[in-house]
């Protein structure tokens, strides 16, 4: 796993959107990989959370025949937390506060989501020369 | 033509053709100005702290009290009425924190990057506008005004871009303001000027220029590369992998087809082998005179109820 390249992708999604203030990545199962957060948050706890909370809603989405799920987020008063399904292996935490623009951030993490599941599964390398293949470079 | 030449063009147009509706401005933090008759109304960015951001964070106003404000308006996103009534501002308050808001977030547009401005009709009524509309020239005028200022100071910096954490530099904390403390407080090389404004309740504008002051003065200092991700390897050692699918269960044993088998050993209670039925059975003549003057053949299978009962019970018994 290309540790830098998922930093980088955590941090640009923060330059990118205004208002980002934390981002994790776990593991689906809750395990913590990656936390560019404050001290004043606890990541391990955030992403044991964010398991839970996205297994919830993805069971719930089930039970009453939503689709698929595409994220949960939770509004408060001085912000919100959002949170992504990354492939069927992990998932991303991005925490903003009340000024951040959540339909961008919807925009701007698909492809960032894409990119850090092809990280975490040792598939980017490979991604990469296949579109190149494609594009006939 | 530069992202604030473009900004200027339209709004401009805007105001001669007295438009009605929504400007939206994308680039970063861009924003929505709101235009009623050609004069904006209100601006909202995210590169600046709303009017209710500035309530909510300044602790004029709990988030509780606030829901429940929202609740009794009938969900509107600005409950001026209910924040007048319930007595959390004056309505001369309201309306300076909304046109404060509103040059805030028009700052913020300016000293970001613009990248085009798209009209729209109006998605609802604007939140928090003010009474008069102000000219978009002028509003535009005001910010640059803000933004040569800021640039024109020792240690310029720009809302979005620095990210400062407190200087090893001793201070005496009464000599410092309490917008000061704040910024210290709560600078941590990971909160820029945009930042520490929403964090603070305060206008973007206002404490950027305050975190510009600080860094000339030497209470505030912009650290070089941020801090590395530390990065766990999930175990395994490489990357993470998709959940192996459940193993499936062992097989059931089929029974064989055909009549189950008759147990050798267990055996196959038949209805009445114990007795109870015909022990407990009512008799009345029993009842009445201990079964010895039961009349033979009115209910001879009475005749030995108890009989049968004590027996069951005792196997002995005669």
């Amino acid at each position: 796993m290309d540790h830098k390249a998922l930093a980088r992708e955590m941090r640009g999604l923060r330059e990118q959107v205004s208002g980002i203030t934390d981002t994790a990545v776990a593991a689906a199962d809750g395990l913590l990989i990656a936390a560019d957060t404050a001290d004043s948050i606890d990541p391990e706890g955030l992403a044991a959370l964010a398991a839970a909370g996205l297994g919830l809603a993805r069971r719930t989405a089930e039970a009453t025949a939503r689709g698929a799920l595409h994220r949960t987020v939770a509004y408060g008063s001085h912000g919100c937390a959002a949170f992504y399904a990354v492939g069927d292996t992990a998932l991303m935490v991005v925490l903003g506060d009340e000024g951040m623009d959540v339909d961008r951030l919807h925009t701007a993490t698909q492809p960032a989501l894409r990119r850090i599941d092809l990280i975490l599964t040792d598939r980017a390398g490979t991604a990469q020369q296949s579109e190149k293949a494609a594009e006939g470079v | 033509m530069s992202g604030y030449e473009l900004l200027a063009r339209d709004l401009a147009a805007c105001g001669r053709d007295g438009f009605t509706g929504e400007v939206r401005v994308t680039g970063l933090p861009g924003g929505t100005f709101h235009f009623r008759g050609g004069l904006v109304v209100a601006v909202e960015s995210p590169g600046a702290p709303g009017p209710e951001a500035l309530l909510l964070r300044s602790g004029r106003i709990g988030g509780e009290e606030w829901a429940g404000l929202v609740r009794e308006s009938g969900g509107a996103r600005w409950p001026a009425a209910g924040l007048i009534a319930q007595g959390y501002a004056g309505a001369a308050q309201l309306r300076v924190v909304c046109a404060m808001a509103l040059q805030d977030a028009v700052f913020a547009v300016v000293a970001g990057s613009v990248d085009g401005c798209e009209r729209a009709p109006s998605d609802g009524p604007p939140p928090a506008t003010i009474a008069v509309g102000e000219p978009p020239t002028r509003l535009l005028q005001e910010a640059s005004r803000k933004l040569a200022a800021l640039l024109a100071l020792p240690c310029p910096v720009r809302p979005e871009r620095e990210r400062p954490v407190p200087a090893a530099l001793s201070y005496a904390a009464g000599r410092l303001g309490p917008l000061q403390r704040e910024v210290l407080t709560h600078a941590d090389g990971r909160r820029t000027a945009r930042d520490l404004a929403f964090r603070t309740g305060r206008g973007v504008y206002t404490v950027t220029v305050e975190v510009a002051r600080m860094l000339g003065d030497g209470l505030l200092e912009c650290a070089g590369a941020p801090a590395p991700i530390p990065v766990r390897v999930p175990p395994g050692g490489h990357g993470v992998r998709p959940r192996e699918p459940a193993s499936p269960p062992p097989p059931v044993p089929v029974p064989p087809s055909g009549p189950p088998p008759s147990p050798a050993t267990l055996p196959r209670r038949r209805p009445g082998a114990s007795g109870i039925t015909e022990a407990l059975a009512p008799d009345r003549g029993d009842v009445a005179g201990n079964g010895a003057e039961a009349t033979p053949g009115e209910r001879p299978e009475s005749q030995t109820g108890w009989k049968e009962f004590f027996r069951l019970r005792n196997p002995t018994t005669k």
